[in-house]
């Protein structure tokens, strides 16, 4: 009997986590944001696009396929001169722009997060966290609708004289989505950092203040007090336990939605990666405007 | 702003954009089998998650986690880019943490030497191209002594440089002792003799390069003679 109730409990929670219909703004809100993230991202290949990729580039595609994974594929691999390997480029980001302002999103979302893959794959040893979370917080947009409000396709439709945008399970399914992934790297990220000897005696935050990434100067202040580097370390830590946490309880998910933005983009900066804490920061975006489901699933 | 959520006074404690009650109801229903096939797919999805994250753990996964994830999850989780551990450790203080650089000169060239990355570069570019020397460098020291990427490079900068002789050093900074200046001398990780002849690509992997032997290059053929 009390096996019995267990399940229904879990199959109604169930429910209530994937298939409460949930209305497009909030994953409008995290498309724009993400799309950004991406759009920075992709831009920051831009420079070296020729001298990685080129006919005569560093990383040929014969080198990069025996180093990667025998799954990985990239449609740059076919690009044989620098004109096709500019043009996918540039194809890649003109689906990150539509993605971003909401432009024929249903076919720009797949596009976007194709495209990004592919970068990614085609010089996987160039990708960093930043890259990660982007690449899946680009496919949680695909499974939305995250271009019925807040986006161009919106105007658009407008003009057609269309009505509201309706809640959606598939936005709702997006959103969880963020949710599961937010808590999940969070969690992972932590468990990987404990496994570390410097995030139990204080000197990670150090150590991270003396690369050559981190933008500000922490170094000369840790250096002048150890109190003050063993504080952010372990503060560091307890954010993303906290973080964790916070997103698996529904009634802490606004604070911690809060929380994760400011926290996430300083552990960016204090970590020398700030697009890392960025990308995150549109994962707590995602923890803030998720709504708390309401009554029941529609039946 | 009424229309749209017509209980947002009764729901002020939750998010901005949050759906209320009545307003979930106006979306069409899914059918049973919709709902069966969605909470197949996403429980696939959470267990492809989970195994990716035990996989890629830099702590080594177990070989029926390897088997599972490999067979199972990776064709479908590693083209889309999901197939990730998230293990971000930021740093375990080892002397592999810290910021790693490439430099390649060409022994014997007047072309001044390349350092990637380049002085007064900058955010995501210098943390690509800093990644990439700490690829070379993990590739170097794998036993089975392919260096496939230091040879997949040696075309590139061998063009580059102008030189078909090159000397590919990564190096990297080491971490300061805790409270001491956070700058000291970089330390040299990996060093890689790349050089093209008659013979092919030649990969030497040395201490001390000197102690080669020099470069031969073939003559030039004579037309005319011969065949």
């Amino acid at each position: 009997m009390a096996f019995s109730s267990a399940g229904s409990a879990i199959a109604a929670a169930w429910e209530r986590c994937w298939f409460v219909p949930a209305l497009p703004r909030p994953l409008a809100i995290v498309r724009i944001l993400a799309g950004t993230v991406a759009l920075a991202l992709w831009w920051s290949w831009s420079a070296d696009l020729n001298t990685w990729f080129g006919p005569d580039g560093l990383l040929p595609v014969g080198a990069v396929r025996e180093w990667r994974s025998p799954w990985g594929m990239s449609i740059l691999d076919l690009a044989r001169s620098t004109v096709v390997v500019r043009g996918l480029y540039l194809a890649i980001g003109a689906a990150l722009v539509c993605l971003t302002v909401g432009l024929a999103t249903p076919l720009a979302a797949p596009l976007a997060a194709a495209g990004f893959a592919s970068l990614l794959h085609r010089a996987p040893m160039l990708a960093g966290p930043a890259d990660d979370c982007t690449a899946v917080l680009l496919w949680c947009l695909v499974v939305g609708r995250s271009g019925d409000d807040l986006s161009v396709d919106r105007r658009l439709a407008i003009t057609r004289g269309s009505g509201t945008p309706q809640p959606g399970i598939r936005n709702r399914i997006a959103l969880s989505l963020l949710l599961v992934h937010a808590a999940v790297i969070a969690g992972a990220a932590l468990l990987a950092q404990l496994k570390a000897d410097v995030w139990w005696d204080g000197s990670a935050a150090w150590l991270l203040s003396a690369g050559s990434a981190v933008p500000v100067q922490f170094a000369t202040v840790f250096r002048r007090s150890e109190y003050l580097s063993d504080a952010v370390t372990h503060a560091i830590a307890l954010f993303e336990g906290a973080f964790t946490l916070g997103v698996a309880v529904p009634a802490l998910r606004r604070v911690t939605g809060w929380i994760g933005i400011v926290g996430w983009l300083l552990v960016g900066v204090v970590a020398g990666e700030p697009w890392w804490g960025a990308a995150m920061a549109v994962f707590a975006v995602a923890v803030l405007v998720n709504p708390p489901t309401i009554g029941r699933p529609s039946e | 702003m009424g229309r749209r959520w017509p209980d947002a006074r009764r729901d002020r404690g939750a998010a901005p954009h949050a759906v209320t009650a009545s307003a979930e109801h106006r979306a069409a229903p899914a059918s049973d089998a919709v709902r069966g096939a969605v909470t197949l797919a996403l429980a696939a999805y959470l267990l492809g998650l989970l195994l990716s994250i035990a996989a890629n753990s830099s702590s080594g996964a177990s070989a029926l986690v390897r088997a599972l994830h490999g067979r199972l999850f990776s064709p479908w989780m590693v083209p889309p880019w999901l197939d990730l551990g998230f293990d971000y450790g930021l740093t375990r203080g080892l002397p592999e943490d810290a910021d790693h650089r490439l430099l390649v000169s060409g022994r014997g060239a007047a072309a001044p030497a390349l350092e990637f990355p380049a002085t007064g570069m900058t955010g995501q570019r210098a943390a690509r191209w800093r990644r990439l020397a700490r690829a070379v460098a993990v590739d170097d020291a794998d036993p089975s002594g392919t260096s496939v990427l230091a040879t997949g490079m040696a075309e590139g900068l061998f063009s580059r440089v102008g030189a078909d002789d090159l000397e590919v050093v990564v190096s990297r900074d080491p971490f300061p002792e805790r409270g001491t200046a956070p700058r000291s001398t970089p330390e040299k990780v990996s060093t890689v003799r790349l050089r093209r002849g008659p013979a092919g690509l030649q990969l030497i992997r040395t201490s001390d390069p000197e102690e080669l032997a020099p470069l031969l290059r073939p003559a030039p053929p004579l037309e005319g003679k011969g065949r």
